[in-house]
């Protein structure tokens, strides 16, 4: 309770007193009190925001309209005042819509929309307009032309505080070489503190927005990331609710207002992946907790001391003996086709029977006569009364549900412990005032919960949680979903415990994934382009994931990672953390993001990271990002993800997935480092022993390429010459096949070919012999052909590191 | 003094040499197969009733880096050894250690003289050349021999003949490293008695142990070099004298004994050459310990993993050892051969060895 509340027995009239003072605030005015919660807390900070805001803007109504957003940012310095521009090729904003977009606060189509885009990051446009009029008190100026405009709108307004209402101060027609697009511009309280910030912000949008092209003046810098791709961002559908992912009230709030009557029609209706057919699992699922299930039993079998026929012979009074008996006897009959019978279909039972004795002996079976018959009749069933005066009640229930609990406990327990849990659960559905023994899952726990406490006590035996659930899963499994329809919409939307069973349904049951086409990731190939553009590096990956859902938004996590090359190799690793395309500059301590970049053993990557935990060290850039219709951020500012666990387990598994591939490279990069030492050392070595072996033979000179490229597992490429006949053979030693392109320049004499697959190529007075070729492990294959003898060759070779190839030739 | 030996020996290595020679020529790559050199590749020459290496064998291949270190190395100490041969030459093993610093290849070069004296074992295998033929010397010098035998030393100096009693002083007759270069003339010895400990040798040499039993005394000086072990083969094949051993009683001194024996695993190549199979084992052995009451050591730990180490070698694998072995095992002790000191200076050449040697049925 707050202060605001009158307290009984307090000073008269303080809630009055109070009431005074207490009037609604202007959401403007809530605003400029609460500047560091939008990322207007610093002069620095301030600066990025509105760049973040405008250039957000900028990009979704570039986006929106389909076309490739060509974006300029200018910062001045204007006197004590920093003066921002922002400028974009957008479709432009209508002369009607100009004031409200930048004089409004919380004003936008995007809020409410379940649809990835930037613009929910943040709280829009107009919160830099604020802060800009409340810092420097220099109006806004907007210039915005549309598509089909002659002239453009030219606007310089505030925003009223108390009222959240633009106020304009001027407003008219001005020319703009722009075709069509916005710009604003701001004066600004701002200092360039944050400028890392602000160019990390840039930078990281031009990576994850190959398609725009991104240009910064600043005082003292000016940046251009040109456009790598023309292909737009994949238009975004607006998606209905994911059953996993709505919360009670917004249940409640849907089941008021929707059309739908059934509560079948309401979930097919306003939720996005629900058929018919999930529809009934939720409502089947949704009965279990509203109604509970029936407990069914095993009719008695003829050696027990019940007689259900006595019983509905006795119940039934007045019917005529032949009639009574006749019922009595069938449905006793009938009871023999069920291994296990539940009330409802006892009483379904007795009803088609009693229908064809009314036809048959031309009587009537009325309702309260039907009644009585069920109830003596059921009773029989349950041994209610067994009458054999052991004194034992519940004989038939205990030897069912002894049944039951010995077939799903394990060994280990002896038969007391199995018997004394059958017998106290026993009168549990024997005592029960529900005489159907209709009970929730809860209900049946708590039966098994008591009985398995009793027995641990008594008896001195354990019956373990495992145990218990077992056997409450059995009995569960025994009962039968009751027969009843689901309550109507209106009845549910009612009542908050039944709304809660509904939405408690709803998660339970397995639905497949939202749809995804609500979601732009940006895919790994682009990723690859984007860090491609930005980082000269030796090596990149990039790993889109499925789509996953969390709180029934929608989300794919996306991980690019680019190393060696011009990256710093001093230091940690560059993190660079993306939500909607928007880069996340600040808070990087709080972000999901790190911590799961941190918690990654980056050593099973070939990565350096100290102490095994921790960002990782050196030469790579980690990108992360995640896309979603309703991103988790840890406050308002936006800064940082939640660590909401699925979202990290996703982003793990995306950025493990990128790892893989850089793993492979460095794997393969240090087995051809490794390679070429190796050849190094025993280029020196193995010359030198064949030198020596000459020396000590006294035998020729000794040619050992052959033996390296089999010391290699080379391909060996050698030229025999045999008169006019050269021969091009080439070796492969190696443990996988090779496919070569092998290019013979022949200079001085015209070749002929004997062999049927090459071709020669005429270029200035040199002969290009091509010859593409596939040799598997262990073969040879040669090429051979004709030339004259003063012919000079230049061989190379495509397809094979250099590593792997010893040419001889 | 350049002879037949020596011009095969250059022989041998040179057609080594050609192997690897002709394996590069034909674009192969240089290899060398030297039988594997461990307890468990040594197999019983039923035929030459030695220990000899079975059929396991490693291989030096140049496709490692390692391997192609090894063939180099070996290839330069094949062209050094020849040249050796060519201008009659000897040098030491550890010699030709410091002497691979003057190669003007790093790689060539050894990186300790356990390598060094790995590649000539490898070569001395390969080629079937005994490094003696190499006119490789070992650093240690051979044993001292005292008792009863006129031999002749054909030395850079000239011939000698010399009586190793009459002519030589307390120290005995110091063997030369190879001691093919040495003839018997004449004896009156009736076994040969090895000594392991210099301090037990001149012991029983003080006492006239050999003038007194006609023994003559062989010390071996802990593990005996190949020239003790090869002039110990001759005495027992050519003057067809008994051979016993006397050490401590303890795991290190069974080896000792079992390289008189049976040979070293480092060199069961010239098993043949060197083991005298016949060998016997005096003491002190752990049935000693208990019989005579001697001042023990409790075993340590490595003792007993030595012992149950020699329980497992085929060369031990017999009823006496086994029996041996599993007693000193169970009492946990071990005696060295100056214990017997405790029952007076005289009670090992008065009482212990001629018991013993009784015993044995070589007095």
């Amino acid at each position: 309770m707050t202060s605001h509340q009158s307290q009984l027995g307090g000073g008269e009239g303080i809630a009055e007193e109070l009431a005074e003072s207490q009037r609604s605030i202007s959401i403007a005015e809530f605003f400029e009190k609460n500047k560091h919660m939008l990322g207007f807390d610093s002069g620095a900070r301030g600066l990025v925001t509105a760049v973040k805001e405008a250039v957000d803007n900028a990009l979704d109504a570039c986006e929106e309209a389909g076309i490739a957003p060509d974006i300029y940012v200018e910062i001045q310095e204007a006197g004590d005042y920093y003066r921002l521009i922002v400028e974009d090729n957008g479709p432009g904003i209508t002369r009607e819509q100009i004031p409200k977009v930048f004089g409004k606060l919380l004003y936008g189509s995007r809020f409410h929309k379940r649809v990835q885009n930037r613009g929910q990051q943040g709280i829009g446009i107009s919160a830099a307009v604020l802060y800009s009029q409340l810092t420097s008190g220099k109006p806004a100026k907007i210039t915005s032309r549309t598509k089909n405009g002659v002239d453009a709108e030219y606007f310089e307004l505030i925003i009223d505080t108390d009222t959240n209402e633009p106020e304009i101060d001027v407003e008219e027609t001005t020319t703009w070489e722009r075709p069509h697009g916005t710009r604003i511009e701001l004066e600004m309280e701002a200092n360039m503190r944050a400028r890392s910030q602000l160019h990390d912000y840039i930078k990281h949008t031009a990576v994850v927005n190959p398609h725009a092209r991104i240009e910064l003046r600043e005082p003292s810098e000016h940046m251009k990331y040109e456009r790598v791709t023309d292909q737009l961002p994949e238009e975004t559908e607006e998606i209905r609710p994911h059953p996993h992912g709505v919360e009670l009230g917004t249940l409640i709030k849907m089941l008021e207002a929707t059309d739908s009557y059934s509560v079948s029609g309401f979930l097919q209706g306003e939720f996005t992946r629900v058929g018919g057919k999930t529809a009934d699992s939720v409502i089947d699922n949704f009965r279990d907790r509203h109604y509970g299930r029936e407990m069914s039993w095993s009719p008695p079998k003829s050696h027990e001391p019940v007689d259900v026929a006595r019983a509905l012979d006795a119940a039934v009074a007045n019917k005529g003996a032949d009639a009574t008996a006749e019922f009595a006897d069938r449905v006793d009959d009938a009871l023999d086709g069920y291994d296990r019978v539940a009330h409802h279909e006892f009483a379904d039972l007795a009803d088609d029977v009693a229908e064809d004795i009314e036809e048959k002996y031309d009587v009537t079976f009325g309702s309260t006569v039907r009644e009585n018959a069920v109830e003596a009749g059921w009773n029989a069933v349950i041994g209610a009364d067994d009458g054999d005066g052991d004194g034992q009640e519940h004989d038939h229930l205990r030897s069912d549900l002894y049944a039951i609990v010995d077939d799903v406990t394990t060994t280990q327990k002896d038969d007391a412990t199995v018997q004394g849990i059958a017998d106290r659960l026993a009168p549990k559905f024997g005592d029960a005032d529900d005489t159907r023994h209709r009970f929730t899952r809860d209900e049946i726990r708590e039966f098994v919960r008591r009985a398995a406490e009793a027995t641990e006590e008594y008896d001195d035996a354990t019956f373990g949680e495992t145990a218990r659930e077992n056997v409450v899963e059995a009995v569960w499994n025994a009962a039968e979903r009751a027969p009843d329809d689901p309550p109507n919409v209106t009845e549910i939307g009612d009542d908050r415990d039944t709304s809660s069973q509904l939405l408690e349904a709803m998660r339970e049951t397995d639905i497949i994934s939202p749809p995804t086409d609500c979601l732009a990731p940006i895919n790994a190939e682009l990723i690859e382009q984007g860090l491609r553009k930005e980082y000269d590096a030796e090596f990149y990956a990039a790993s889109t994931r499925d789509a996953s859902v969390h709180g029934g938004d929608p989300f794919i996590v996306e991980a690019g990672l680019a190393y060696g090359g011009d990256i710093e190799t001093e230091g940690k690793a560059e993190v660079m953390r993306f939500a909607n395309r928007v880069p996340l500059v600040y808070q990087r301590g709080a972000c999901a993001t790190t911590d799961v970049v941190k918690n990654i053993n980056w050593r099973n990557y070939n990565l350096d990271q100290p102490g095994g935990s921790g960002i990782p060290d050196g030469e790579v850039v980690i990108m992360v990002h995640i896309a979603s219709t309703n991103v988790p951020f840890t406050s308002e500012s936006k800064d940082a993800v939640a660590n909401v666990p699925e979202l990290e387990s996703e982003i793990e598994l995306a950025m493990r997935e990128a790892a893989r591939e850089l793993k492979s490279f460095l794997k393969k990069r240090r087995s051809m480092q490794q390679r070429r030492e190796k050849q190094d050392k025993l280029a020196t070595i193995l010359p030198e022993m064949a030198e020596k072996l000459t020396q000590v033979t006294d035998d020729g000179d000794l040619d050992i390429d052959d033996t390296l490229a089999r010391i290699m597992n080379n391909v060996l490429v050698e030229r025999e010459r045999d008169g006019d006949t050269v021969r091009l053979v080439i070796e492969n030693n190696s443990d996988r096949s090779a496919d070569v392109e092998v290019t013979d320049i022949v200079a001085g004499s015209e070749p002929t070919l004997a062999n049927g697959d090459a071709s020669v190529v005429e270029m200035d007075g040199e002969w290009f012999v091509k010859w593409s070729t596939s040799v598997s492990s262990g073969d040879e294959a040669t090429l051979e052909y004709d030339v004259g003898e003063d012919a000079d060759f230049e061989i190379s070779i495509e397809g094979l590191e250099d590593e792997r190839l010893t040419i001889n030739a | 003094m350049s002879t037949d030996t020596d011009a095969d020996a250059r022989e041998q290595l040179i057609d080594l040499a050609e192997k690897f020679y002709d394996q590069f020529d034909e674009g192969n790559v240089p290899t060398m197969e030297i039988p594997t050199r461990t307890k468990s590749n040594i197999e019983y020459d039923e035929d030459k009733n030695v220990w000899v290496y079975g059929d396991r064998e490693s291989t030096r291949t140049a496709k490692t880096i390692s391997g192609a270190e090894k063939l180099l190395k070996a290839t330069y100490t094949i062209d050094f050894l020849a040249r050796q041969l060519d201008e009659d030459r000897s040098s030491t093993l550890r010699e030709l250690y410091y002497l691979s610093e003057s190669w003007d290849l790093d790689e060539a070069q050894f990186n300790n003289q356990d390598e060094s004296n790995n590649l000539i074992e490898d070569l001395e295998i390969v080629s079937e050349v005994k490094r003696e033929d190499f006119h490789m010397r070992p650093e240690e010098s051979g044993a001292k021999v005292m008792g009863p035998l006129r031999i002749r030393e054909q030395t850079n100096r000239g011939d000698r003949e010399i009586h190793c009693q009459d002519d030589v002083g307390q120290g005995g007759y110091q063997i030369p490293n190879n001691p093919d270069t040495i003839e018997f003339l004449d004896n009156d010895a009736e076994f040969v008695l090895c000594v392991e400990t210099g301090g037990m040798r001149d012991r029983l040499v003080e006492n006239s142990f050999d003038d007194e039993y006609d023994a003559l005394v062989v010390h071996l000086g802990g593990q005996p070099a190949r020239a003790t072990r090869r002039i110990t083969k001759r005495l027992h094949d050519e003057l067809d004298l008994p051979v016993t051993v006397f050490a401590d009683g303890d795991p290190w001194s069974y080896r000792i004994y079992g390289s008189v024996s049976y040979g070293s695993i480092k060199s069961a190549h010239l098993s043949e050459y060197l083991a005298t199979p016949e060998a016997q084992f005096i003491g002190i052995q752990p049935e000693d310990i208990v019989e005579y009451d001697l001042p023990t050591d409790p075993l340590s730990d490595s003792d007993i993993n030595a012992l149950e180490s020699e329980l497992e070698d085929p060369r031990f694998q017999t009823d006496y050892w086994e029996e041996q072995i599993e007693l000193q095992l169970d009492i946990g002790k071990k005696s060295e051969q100056q214990s017997l000191a405790s029952y007076g200076l005289d009670f090992v050449t008065d009482t212990y060895l001629p018991e013993r040697l009784d015993e044995m049925g070589v007095l």
